[in-house]
C-alpha cells in the first residue's frame, strides 16, 4: 500500500510541477493548468461564503470534500503537492533513531492551531452575516405583508423567511462586509505563489531555462523565505505546516469525521510497542484511539506494525476513535473574535475605498476592488502566466488585505494588448475570463468600449520634449491602440543658444487610453518615468471613472463573456 | 629526562612502553612533503593574487570586447538590375472556402512574388550558396495580427526560408528583438510558426544573446548592445520588412528594420532618430532586402491596430541596397506616397555616402 501511495505522491507532485511549468504562453495549449488551485476545497468553501456562489471549476473542491467524507484526509498525503514536499523535506532532514521518531510523532496540543487559523479566516469571510441577521427580520415581515408571495398560512411564513433572509444576505455580502484571506495559508495557493514569484526566477538565474527574459518580482524574497521556512521546519517537527498551520487540513479534518473508512487498532493483537508512531505522518496517535481528524491516511502505521494489529477498515467501532478535533472552545471563540474584529480594523484603515492607492492597478477583467478582495486567493497564477512580467505581487499597496494580490507595475512590464491569459487562468473569477474582443471593446462590445485598467499622465517636469528641448515621443510610438491615445503637438522653440527647434510634445487622450502602461515601460526616463499610469479611470468600477463621456450604467447582460 | 614525573605521568610512560612518542623527531620525507606543500600553497596563493591584481580598479569598468558585423553583400555583375518591383494581381479568394484557403492563396502569392524577383536578379543561387547560414530579420516588433500590417507577413518569411533551403543553405535563423514580449510577438504575428514550419530556427532574444557591437557611426559613435548571437555563424543576412508609417521618422521600411537588432536602452535613439537610422546603413551590409508592400500601414504607425489604417498594395520591392529600396517605397504613388525629402534619414545616409538614392534605370518592374 505504501508503495502505491508513493506512486500517487510522485504523480501528484509531478503533475503539479508540470502544470506550473506550462503556465506559459509558449506551452499553454488548453491544459487545465489551474486544476490544483481549483481542487482545494478551502477555496470552494471560503469563496462560497464571500460570494454566495461557486465559481466555475471550483466544484472540484466539492469532489475532494466528498472523497474526504469517505476515506478521510487522503488529500494531505496523496494529492497535496505542498504536503508531498513536506514529506520529502522531512525525509531529508531526518536524523532520529526509532525511539526519537516515536516521540516526535506523538500528538501535541499545538496541532490544534490550524483550527483556530481556519476559524479566524472563515469568520472574516462571513462577517456579512451580522448585518444580514440585523436586517433580515424587517425584510421577512415586509415579505410576509407584501404582495410578492402567493402562499398562505404557515407556508407563507416559511416563504417569507426564505425570501427575507435571501434578500438581506444578497444586500449585505458586498460593501466591505467580508474578505477572503485563506489564500495566505492555503497550501496550493501558497505553493503556486512561492514557486512563481521566488523559486522559478531563482531557477532561471542558474539555468536560463524557464523564461526568455529574466523575471523579477517585487519583494518576492518575503514569499520565498516563508516558503523555505515552512519546508525547513520539517527538520524539527515533521510535517509542521500540515499538522499545525494548514487551514485546508483543518477543514478536511472537520469533514473527515464522517469518513467511512479509517485506521483501526486491534486491541488484542496490539502489544503497545508504539512502533506504529515511528513513521506516522499526521501525528494521529494510531497506537491508541485514533484521532480521526489528524490522520493523513498515509498507511505507514499498517506497514510498521509487527503484529498486524492495524488495518484500514470500513466502519470500525465508534468507541475506538476520537471523532472530533481537540479544539478548546475558549480558544476557538478567541480566534473567531479576532477574525471578526481584525478584518474591520484592516478595512477601515484605508487603502480600499477612500484612500485607495494609485499603484493598485488591477489586470484587465478584474472585478471591482471590494469584490476582488472577496475572490482573490493570492495564488499568483496570473502572475505566473503573464508574458511581460508586469503583474507583480502587491505588498501593502492595496492595504493589508491585498497582500500578494496582483497589481501591474509598469516599470516591470506592460499589459500586452492582445492578451487575456491572466483572466483565463484565474481559478476564482477575481479576474473574470474575458475575450480579446471584450478587452479591446470591438465586435459585440463596441458600445461598451475597451476595458481600461487606468490612465496615463505626463510629468512634464521630466519629459524630454517638455522639459529639456530634446525630441523623443517613444510613448507615442509604442501606444498600441488605434487611433493612438498619445498624440503630439508641434511647437517651435528657441533653444538657449538661439536656434529654432521644432519639437513634438506628447499629450494623452484619456478617452482612448486603456492604461496598459507600455508608454511608462518604454519611457527613457527610467527611474521615475515622465509618463506613468495610475488606477484612475479604470472601468471595473464606476466610482473610479474619470471622464464623464465614458461613464455608463453597467448593463447586466453585457457581463457575459463571449 | 631530567624533570621529575608525577605518578600519573609515570603510569602513562609505562603504558606507552617506556618511550615518549612526543619526543620523536620528523622524517626527511615528512619534512619535504609538509614544508613543500605549504610552500607551494602559499606561493601559489601569492602568485595568483599578483596575477589578478588590479592596481587602479580599471578591471571593474572595462567594457567587454566588441564584436563587428561582416559585410554580407555579394558581388554582382553591374548589368543585372539591383532593384526589382514585383506586382501581382490580388489572390483570387473564394470567401466560401474560408480562412484557410485565403491564407493558402496568400502564401502561394508571396512565394511566387519573392521567387520572381530573385529570378529577375539572376536567381536565388546568385545570393545563397551551398552551406550558407542565413539570418532572416523580419520586423515582428508588436504582437499584432499580420492583417494589421504592423509586422512582416509570415508567408513572405516562409517563402524566403524555403528559397534559401532550395539554394542549399545549411541553416536559416529567423531572429528579432521585438518591442513587445518576444513570445507573444512571434506567436501572434504568426511569423514564428511560419518560420518553424518552413524549417528555419527561431531565435528569441535571451539576455545572454546580446553582445557589444562596434558601429563607429554618427549616433552610435562607439559600441552598442546588440542581439549578436544569430550573426555569430551567419554568412548571409536578409531583411524582410513591412512598409509602414512611423510617428517620428515618417516611414519604416528595410533600413529602420535593423533597429530591431539593438538592445536597450535603445529608446534613447528617438532623440536622434534620423541619425541612428542612417547609421544602420553603415552597420549592416545585407545580402538583399525585401520590402513587402502587399499590405501597408498608412496611419497610426508603427503600431497600427485597425484595419482602417491598412492599404493593399500587392507589391514587393526586392533589392540589394536598402537605401534605394526604402527610397522607392516611400515616394512611389502606389506605396507610401510620401515626400521623399521628408524622410530625413535617407538624405542623411546618402549624404554620408552609405548608399545611393533610387534611380529608375536600376529598376525592373515585373508582374506575376
Amino acid at each position: 500500500m505504501v508503495r502505491i501511495r508513493r506512486t500517487y505522491e510522485a504523480l501528484a507532485l509531478g503533475l503539479f510541477l508540470f502544470f506550473l511549468m506550462i503556465t506559459d504562453l509558449r506551452y499553454l495549449k488548453g491544459w487545465p493548468v489551474s486544476l490544483f488551485l481549483e481542487a482545494t476545497p478551502l477555496v470552494a468553501v471560503a469563496t462560497a461564503l464571500t460570494t454566495h456562489t461557486i465559481y466555475r471549476n471550483l466544484v472540484w473542491g466539492l469532489v475532494v470534500i466528498a472523497v474526504t467524507m469517505m476515506l478521510g484526509r487522503v488529500w494531505c498525503n496523496w494529492m497535496c503537492p505542498f504536503g508531498i514536499l513536506h514529506h520529502i523535506f522531512g525525509f531529508i532532514g531526518n536524523r532520529r533513531n526509532t525511539k526519537q521518531l516515536i516521540e516526535v510523532n506523538r500528538y501535541k496540543k499545538i496541532y490544534a492551531i490550524k483550527y483556530y487559523i481556519l476559524a479566524a479566516m472563515l469568520v472574516m469571510a462571513s462577517l456579512w452575516m451580522i448585518p444580514t441577521a440585523l436586517d433580515a427580520p424587517g425584510k421577512v415581515i415586509a415579505a410576509y405583508n407584501g404582495s410578492e408571495l402567493t402562499q398562505t398560512g404557515v407556508r407563507r411564513v416559511f416563504a417569507a423567511l426564505g425570501a427575507g433572509f435571501g434578500e438581506a444576505a444578497e444586500a449585505h455580502k458586498g460593501n466591505g462586509n467580508s474578505t477572503l484571506q485563506i489564500g495566505l495559508l492555503d497550501p496550493i495557493a501558497l505553493t503556486v505563489r512561492s514557486l512563481t514569484t521566488s523559486v522559478l526566477p531563482t531557477v532561471h538565474k542558474a539555468t536560463e531555462g524557464v523564461y526568455t527574459e529574466p523575471r523579477e518580482y517585487w519583494q518576492a524574497w518575503v514569499v520565498g523565505l516563508i516558503f523555505m521556512g515552512f519546508l525547513v521546519a520539517n527538520w524539527w517537527i515533521p510535517r509542521f505546516f500540515c499538522r499545525a498551520i494548514c487551514p485546508l487540513g483543518a477543514l478536511l479534518g472537520l469533514f473527515s469525521r464522517f469518513s467511512l473508512w479509517r485506521i483501526d487498532r486491534d486491541p488484542v493483537r496490539c502489544t503497545d510497542c508504539d512502533l506504529c508512531l515511528k513513521s506516522c505522518e499526521g501525528a494521529s496517535d494510531p497506537h491508541k484511539d485514533l484521532r480521526k481528524s489528524e490522520c493523513f491516511v498515509c498507511l505507514n502505521c499498517i506497514e510498521e506494525c509487527p503484529h498486524d494489529a492495524l488495518s484500514f477498515r470500513f466502519l470500525p467501532r465508534k468507541a475506538s476513535e476520537i471523532t472530533y478535533p481537540a479544539v478548546g472552545r475558549r480558544e476557538l471563540l478567541l480566534a473567531g473574535l479576532f477574525g471578526g474584529v481584525f478584518f474591520p480594523m484592516v478595512r477601515l484603515s484605508g487603502g480600499v475605498r477612500k484612500n485607495y492607492q494609485k499603484s493598485v492597478i488591477r489586470p484587465p477583467g478584474s472585478v471591482a476592488e471590494d469584490e476582488f478582495l472577496r475572490r482573490c486567493i493570492k495564488c499568483d497564477e496570473c502572475i505566473r502566466v503573464c508574458p511581460t512580467n508586469v503583474l507583480q505581487p502587491a505588498l501593502f499597496e492595496g492595504g493589508l488585505e491585498g497582500l500578494w494580490t496582483p497589481i501591474m507595475i509598469s516599470k516591470m512590464g506592460w499589459c500586452e494588448l492582445n492578451c487575456t491569459l491572466c483572466s483565463q487562468v484565474c481559478p476564482t473569477g477575481a479576474i473574470r475570463e474575458i475575450s480579446i474582443a471584450e478587452k479591446l471593446g470591438v465586435g459585440p462590445f463596441e458600445t461598451k468600449g475597451p476595458i481600461k485598467t487606468g490612465t496615463a499622465f505626463y510629468n512634464r517636469g521630466r519629459c524630454l520634449p517638455w522639459a529639456m528641448d530634446v525630441s523623443c515621443v517613444v510613448c507615442e510610438e509604442v501606444c498600441p491602440v488605434s487611433p493612438k491615445a498619445i498624440f503630439t503637438r508641434n511647437v517651435e522653440v528657441t533653444t538657449r543658444w538661439g536656434e529654432l527647434l521644432e519639437l513634438k510634445r506628447p499629450f494623452i487622450d484619456a478617452d482612448r487610453c486603456i492604461g496598459c502602461g507600455i508608454c511608462e515601460h518604454e519611457c527613457p526616463v527610467k527611474d521615475d518615468p515622465a509618463v506613468y499610469v495610475t488606477a484612475q479611470g479604470e472601468t471595473r468600477s464606476k466610482e473610479r471613472s474619470l471622464l464623464l463621456s465614458l461613464v455608463e450604467d453597467p448593463d447586466a447582460s453585457s457581463w457575459v463573456s463571449v | 629526562m631530567s624533570e621529575k614525573l608525577t605518578r600519573t605521568q609515570i603510569k602513562n610512560l609505562e603504558r606507552l612502553g617506556g618511550v615518549n612518542p612526543a619526543d620523536e623527531g620528523y622524517s626527511r620525507r615528512q619534512f619535504l612533503t609538509q614544508v613543500g606543500v605549504t610552500g607551494a600553497v602559499v606561493g601559489g596563493a601569492v602568485g595568483a593574487g599578483l596575477l589578478v591584481r588590479d592596481q587602479w580598479g580599471m578591471e571593474g569598468v572595462k567594457p567587454p570586447p566588441p564584436v563587428r558585423l561582416k559585410d554580407y553583400s555579394v558581388e554582382r555583375p553591374a548589368s543585372s538590375p539591383s532593384l526589382i518591383v514585383v506586382h501581382s494581381t490580388p489572390p483570387q479568394i473564394d470567401a466560401a472556402l474560408g480562412r484557410d484557403a485565403e491564407l493558402a492563396a496568400r502564401e502561394e502569392q508571396a512565394f511566387r512574388m519573392v521567387k520572381a524577383a530573385l529570378d529577375a536578379m539572376g536567381g536565388v543561387e546568385k545570393f545563397i550558396t551551398k552551406r550558407d547560414v542565413v539570418v532572416i530579420k523580419p520586423n515582428v516588433a508588436f504582437d499584432k495580427n499580420p492583417d494589421l500590417a504592423a509586422t512582416t507577413q509570415p508567408d513572405t518569411v516562409a517563402a524566403v526560408v524555403k528559397l534559401c533551403f532550395g539554394a542549399g543553405a545549411r541553416k536559416v535563423i529567423v531572429a528579432d528583438n521585438p518591442i513587445n514580449n518576444p513570445e507573444s510577438c512571434f506567436y501572434k504575428t504568426k511569423v514564428g510558426e511560419a518560420a518553424v514550419r518552413a524549417g528555419a530556427e527561431l531565435m528569441l532574444p535571451k539576455d545572454s544573446y546580446f553582445e557589444q557591437l562596434y558601429v563607429g557611426g554618427e549616433t552610435i559613435t562607439g559600441t552598442w548592445r546588440m542581439f549578436y548571437r544569430p550573426f555569430r555563424e551567419a554568412t548571409k543576412v536578409i531583411g524582410v520588412s513591412p512598409v509602414k508609417d512611423h510617428n517620428l521618422c515618417k516611414a519604416t521600411v528595410t533600413l529602420k528594420n535593423w533597429y530591431g537588432l539593438l538592445g536597450n536602452p535603445r529608446n534613447q535613439f528617438h532623440q536622434d532618430i534620423h541619425g541612428i537610422i542612417s547609421d544602420f546603413a553603415l552597420m549592416m551590409k545585407p545580402t538583399f532586402v525585401i520590402a513587402d508592400a502587399r499590405r501597408m500601414l498608412m496611419r497610426n504607425g508603427p503600431t497600427g491596430g485597425s484595419l482602417n489604417d491598412v492599404k493593399r498594395g500587392d507589391t514587393m520591392v526586392v533589392g540589394t541596397d536598402h537605401i534605394a529600396v526604402d527610397s522607392y517605397c516611400v515616394q512611389n504613388k502606389d506605396l507610401l506616397d510620401r515626400n521623399r525629402h521628408d524622410i530625413i534619414y535617407l538624405d542623411r545616409a546618402i549624404a554620408r555616402g552609405l548608399g545611393r538614392d533610387w534611380r529608375p534605370q536600376w529598376t525592373q518592374e515585373i508582374t506575376v
